[in-house]
């Protein structure tokens, strides 16, 4: 079926996806009305749209993170985990004073990915060694990195000055700045990664390899496709990626380390991913779609005590409604004749 | 007596792909009907859809004179047809008596299995050999599991028996054994249709033939009446010139294997002791009923599995000694110029679903011939493989960007062996190359490999096919559980290399 | 130390349930070669059920057991209708379904004022006479009825799997699905049941947590158990007594974690809280080094069945 047919399907499960959504949310006491209205605000609105856009940074990180490490068919479900690491090790070096002023964001992007690269190295390293499957070790290791954040934040790095489980306010010089007009430094660099990924897929040798290693692995090794290499590389960039959006979230938005920071980003960045076919460039649009979600789940939170999970629905109805299309798209064929 | 089954008019599309042309058959009660053609032509679709399991576009289909619907093998079943396919239908972890009774129930369960295990006994002793119920698949030589394959059909009361391709699975003497079984059980009423490209056993079994070529029925005749090349015209359609073997010259030794072993593979005889050593501008042809440790054998020779024991040793043009590759990688082979034709090419040969350019550039790009490794380069890539589609004849190629997937199996075969082949590899390592192709593209990829060889190369050619391993090799092994049991130098003599393949059981 | 010892082994049973029956469900839904990792969702979806059903219809813990049961089977039928008739990649319909139930159970128990309020619940019952012998007593005889019929449970699902015809079908369609298909089998009915049934038993484990253990309903109460029963299902190796073994080894570990802080060991919170995930990592570790020779694995597990498939 040709490129654009397909696109349409995909927005049309999409739009089903929304629909289904919305009745769920009418049902729960949210009037009609609003929620168009919340919708449109968000794309209309220079305030919500400039949240959008700060949200959208760390939505483009794990997007790409995960759209990186599902090319080398490794299902890292370990986003969320590996973004609380990084929050971790920036937050060490804003703690422990690392390093001169000037170099501080460098310091704290950089240790935020030497720490994610770690995190998902033990799950990679469990699968080459163990076949240990990746979906069940990633997944049960966000928990273990969860009660580290907890062990810390209502611990050592608890902030003093007030009863509530995060750390101290990071220094100026640790905040992403401004760039004016409600943009925060985090989007460009979070394009820059987009930049750096895309091409990795699309020009490099390496990423020549990973269209074999995602097509037919079997086929690759005999063919003399290094695999074992590539996908760490792929791997590693997954977990650094995401551990980044771990920095730029305290960093960028809260201004330190909290307990729930990472809330929602582990399943948004596989949405991404899925929606985008692992293609980076596109998932930085689909992530700005999701971040329009985040922040209507957010004011829908606080002006109709509707929970923060009500987005993690949504995108999962929108997943299973884009992977159901699939089977029609396939069968259109038959269908015709 | 109205025919047992008639097949008429049946036409079957696969997305594009016309598979059945109006086809048509007749089969009487009691007779051994051959069903012939070549590969692709069409007989396993027709029986497929006679067995319930394809639904015809248009056409119609009659037991014993009464007109059926098919929506399911379980109507099939109950019409008295009984298909024994290629790829037994069997539950390997199961017992015979359970296989059996899942398509056969008989009261609870208990009670069922002791009576199934009764009438299994009855019938196998019926037909002259022991069958233990209670023993499972996976312990069952392929021969054995036919027959309990052949048990089933008979337990469920199938009076219209449909054998595909039964032969081939088989050493001379099993399938001497099943088809003359096969006659007794036509000779009690049943029907029983034998679909086989094997002209022998047509002439020797078979009431009746019905020839099928390109998804059309050709005719209906008397084997004992035509001559085998009457009927190879009829299955072909002209004349295929097959390569001749040449005189060259043969240069060193290129490749040396030694006692090599490997573990088994769920419950395929492993590797034993695979002993032998192939020279520059020859092709060692090994021949042998399949599950005898070939597919290890390919797979330790490419580097897709490491030998439990043994060695590899190769020696390249130009250089003085031999190295050592028991345990290379791959990548490394390739490097020393090893070159392999796999013999599941869906899984093993491409990536389906990438394009064609990308299947051809990956065997050359490690090499640095497509650009840098931080970036490759398109534009050559596609160049390369456009002069090596040309070189290698490939067909079907609307763009060269089109997914690997789309291209026939003849097809997709010469893309691998363009890849494979355009390094002029020292060493080749060929298997099952022709399977599932029609005569034309099997002359095409001998051609390539006897061209190779007279450039110098090393074959090694490991196949099931006899006529193919008879056909163009230098010298051919004959492979028995696991080892290499004799050598022949061509032109070899066909039984006293068919014995070979079954005195050592 | 005694005292904490019959302590540690009297709670271990009501902890070890869930995992059980999680991990059976599975069992029967990946025996017919479908490959659930929905149990996290489904065990949610349970949870809030069971608590909802005991808050509106009047306090009895049977009918929300029931109620939880029911809950886990009807969501489930999305799942199959996804991966059976649509043929949906199993492991991304799995992880939508985890994520739609937790969003959805926390959406609709905190709508509905469910959330956060606490239940009598499900009482022990204690079986008089036996329940007054030393030690014994309190270990076996003291428990609820679910703990109580967890063993039968195990029981009737093992001979339905291994000693009638139905069972030998649905297993045929996990090893076989093209011999099943030729046998005359209806493979979509079968995993269908086999999805829907067992899908009820992870309902019913999830019930129990809310119900059971914890007499409440908190979002996202399951805490990860769906996952640790996926991964039990491998270690199990598809077998039902093994998989209540397991069970009973992550019963014993939860179970250990207050007993350790009441001992006046002293381990940092968080950290213990961290041991039943290690120990399932540990657990798929050493699964992986003793290889997978004579693998169990359910031959066409995570494949989807078409039957007019051609190269």
């Amino acid at each position: 079926m040709p490129a654009w047919k397909q696109a349409v399907a995909v927005a049309g499960s999409i739009a089903t996806g929304m629909l289904i959504s919305a009745v769920i949310l009418i049902v729960s006491g949210v009037p009609a009305s609003d929620l168009v209205n919340e919708f449109a605000m968000n794309v209309f609105d220079r305030q919500s749209f400039q949240a959008v856009l700060v949200q959208a940074a760390p939505l483009i990180l794990v997007g790409i993170a995960a759209s990186i490490g599902f090319r080398a068919r490794f299902w890292n479900l370990g986003l969320e985990g590996q973004m609380v690491w990084g929050g971790i090790a920036a937050t060490a070096v804003s703690i422990y004073h690392i390093g001169p002023d000037a170099l501080r964001l460098p310091l704290m992007a950089l240790f935020a990915m030497l720490a994610g690269m770690a995190w998902v190295a033990i799950p990679a390293f469990l699968r080459m060694r163990f076949a240990v499957n990746e979906i069940i070790s990633t997944l049960l290791l966000n928990y273990v990195a969860t009660y580290f954040l907890y062990d810390l934040l209502y611990g050592p790095w608890k902030d003093a000055s007030d009863a509530y489980p995060h750390s101290p306010l990071y220094a100026s010089a640790e905040r992403l700045p401004d760039l004016g007009h409600g943009v925060n430094a985090a989007l460009p660099l979070a394009l820059v990664f987009v930049l750096i990924v895309w091409w990795f897929a699309e020009f490099s040798r390496s990423g020549f390899y990973l269209k074999f290693i995602y097509a037919n692995p079997a086929m690759g090794q005999l063919v003399g496709v290094p695999i074992i290499p590539v996908v760490w590389t792929a791997v590693l960039m997954s977990g650094a990626l995401a551990a980044l959006g771990g920095f730029v979230v305290p960093s960028g938005i809260a201004g330190r380390l909290t307990e729930g920071f990472f809330a929602g980003y582990g399943f948004s960045g596989v949405l991404i991913a899925f929606l985008a076919r692992n293609n980076a460039a596109t998932a930085a649009v689909v992530a700005v779609l999701i971040a329009m979600l985040f922040v209507t789940g957010q004011s829908f939170q606080i002006f109709y005590q509707i929970p923060f999970a009500m987005v993690q629905m949504i995108q999962a109805i929108i997943v299973m409604c884009v992977a159901a299309s699939e089977f029609f798209i396939r069968h259109r064929i038959r269908l015709q004749r | 007596m109205a025919p047992a089954l008639e097949l008429s008019g049946i036409t079957k599309f696969f997305g594009d792909f016309l598979a059945l042309d109006a086809a048509h058959l007749s089969v009487d009660y009691g007779e051994v009907h051959a069903l012939l053609g070549e590969n692709g032509a069409g007989k396993s679709s027709l029986m497929n859809v006679a067995a319930g399991l394809y639904s015809p576009d248009s056409g119609s289909i009659k037991v014993a004179g009464a007109p059926c619907r098919f929506s399911g093998p379980r109507e099939s079943m109950q019409r008295g047809i009984g298909m024994i396919h290629q790829n037994f239908k069997l539950v390997k972890r199961f017992t015979i008596a359970e296989n059996v009774l899942l398509a056969n129930p008989r009261g609870s369960f208990r009670a069922g299995k002791a009576a199934i295990e009764r009438e299994i006994r009855e019938k196998a002793a019926a037909l002259g050999f022991n069958l233990e119920p209670a023993r499972r698949i996976d312990r069952l030589s392929i021969a054995e599991q036919q027959r309990v394959e052949i048990i089933k059909a008979l337990v469920a009361g199938a009076g219209i028996l449909i054998l595909d391709e039964p032969t081939a699975v088989l050493t001379e003497g099993e399938a001497q054994r099943l088809l003359a079984m096969v006659r007794d059980i036509a000779q009690a009423g049943a029907a029983v249709i034998l679909v086989t490209h094997k002209l022998r056993d047509v002439k020797a079994f078979a009431h009746r033939v019905t020839i099928m070529r390109g998804g059309k029925t050709v005719t209906t005749l008397d084997p004992a009446r035509a001559t085998a090349d009457d009927l190879t015209t009829l299955m072909v359609g002209s004349n295929v010139v097959t390569p001749s073997r040449s005189t060259k010259s043969v240069g060193e030794n290129r490749l040396t294997v030694t006692a090599l072993a490997s573990a088994t593979v769920e419950g395929l005889t492993p590797l034993v002791d695979a002993t032998f050593s192939v020279r520059s501008g020859e092709i060692y042809g090994i021949a042998g009923v399949g599950g005898n440790g070939q597919t290890e054998l390919a797979d330790a020779l490419v580097g897709g599995r490491q030998p439990s024991a043994g060695t590899i040793a190769i020696k390249e043009p130009g250089s003085p000694t031999l190295a050592e590759i028991t345990t290379a990688t791959p990548r490394q082979r390739r490097d020393h110029g090893i070159a392999s034709v796999p013999a599941d090419r869906q899984s093993f040969g491409l990536a389906t679903s990438l394009s064609i350019v990308d299947n051809f550039a990956v065997g050359f790009i490690h090499d640095g011939r497509f650009g840098t490794a931080a970036r490759i380069d398109r534009g050559s890539m596609r160049r390369a493989t456009e002069a090596a589609v040309r070189e290698f004849e490939v067909q079907g190629v609307r763009s060269l960007w089109q997914r690997a997937g789309l291209l026939s199996g003849g097809n997709a075969q010469k893309l691998i062996l363009a890849r494979e082949f355009s390094r002029v590899p020292s060493i080749i390592v060929a298997h099952s190359p022709t399977r599932g192709l029609d005569v034309r593209a099997c002359a095409a990829v001998h051609g390539r490999l006897v061209a190779a060889r007279d450039a110098g190369a090393a074959v090694v050619l490991i196949s099931e096919d006899l006529d193919e391993v008879l056909g163009i090799s230098d010298r051919i092994g004959v492979m028995t559980r696991g080892r290499i049991v004799a050598e022949f130098d061509a032109p070899a003599d066909r039984h006293a290399v068919g014995r070979a393949m079954v005195d050592h059981v | 130390m005694h005292d904490i010892v019959i302590s540690w082994l009297a709670n271990l049973p009501s902890l070890a349930v869930p995992y059980a029956l999680a991990s059976l469900g599975l069992i029967i839904g990946e025996r017919s070669g479908v490959l659930s990792l929905g149990a996290e969702g489904l065990m949610l979806v349970g949870a809030l059920a069971g608590v909802a059903a005991y808050l509106s219809f009047g306090g009895y813990p049977l009918l929300a057991l029931v109620a939880a049961m029911i809950a886990g089977a009807v969501v489930s039928v999305l799942f199959a209708v996804l991966v059976v008739l649509l043929r949906v990649n199993q492991v991304i319909a799995g992880l939508a379904l985890v994520f739609f139930c937790q969003g959805l159970t926390n959406l609709i128990g905190t709508v509905a004022n469910w959330s956060n309020r606490t239940i009598s619940g499900l009482h022990d019952l204690p079986l008089y006479p036996l329940s007054e012998l030393p030690v014994v007593g309190r270990l076996l005889f003291t428990h609820d009825l679910i703990v109580y019929l967890t063993i039968p449970i195990f029981i009737a699902v093992s001979y339905f799997l291994n000693r009638t015809n139905a069972g030998l079908r649905l297993r045929s369609i996990g090893e076989n699905p093209e011999a099943a298909d030729a046998a005359g089998l209806n493979i979509y009915l079968y995993r269908f049941a086999a999805v829907i049934g067992g899908s009820a038993l992870v309902g019913l484990a999830g019930g129990y947590l809310s119900v059971g253990s914890a007499k409440i309903w908190i979002a996202g109460m399951t805490s990860g158990r769906g996952w640790i029963a996926v991964a039990l299902v491998i270690f199990a190796r598809w077998h039902p007594w093994r998989a209540l073994a397991g069970a009973l080894l992550f019963g014993g570990i939860e179970a250990l974690i207050p007993q350790v802080a009441a001992a006046g060991v002293r381990v940092p919170q968080y950290f213990m809280l961290m041991t039943p995930y290690l120990a399932t990592l540990a657990v798929m570790v050493w699964q992986g080094i003793r290889g997978r020779i004579g693998s169990d694995e359910p031959t066409a597990l995570g494949q989807p069945y078409v039957r007019e498939e051609r190269t």
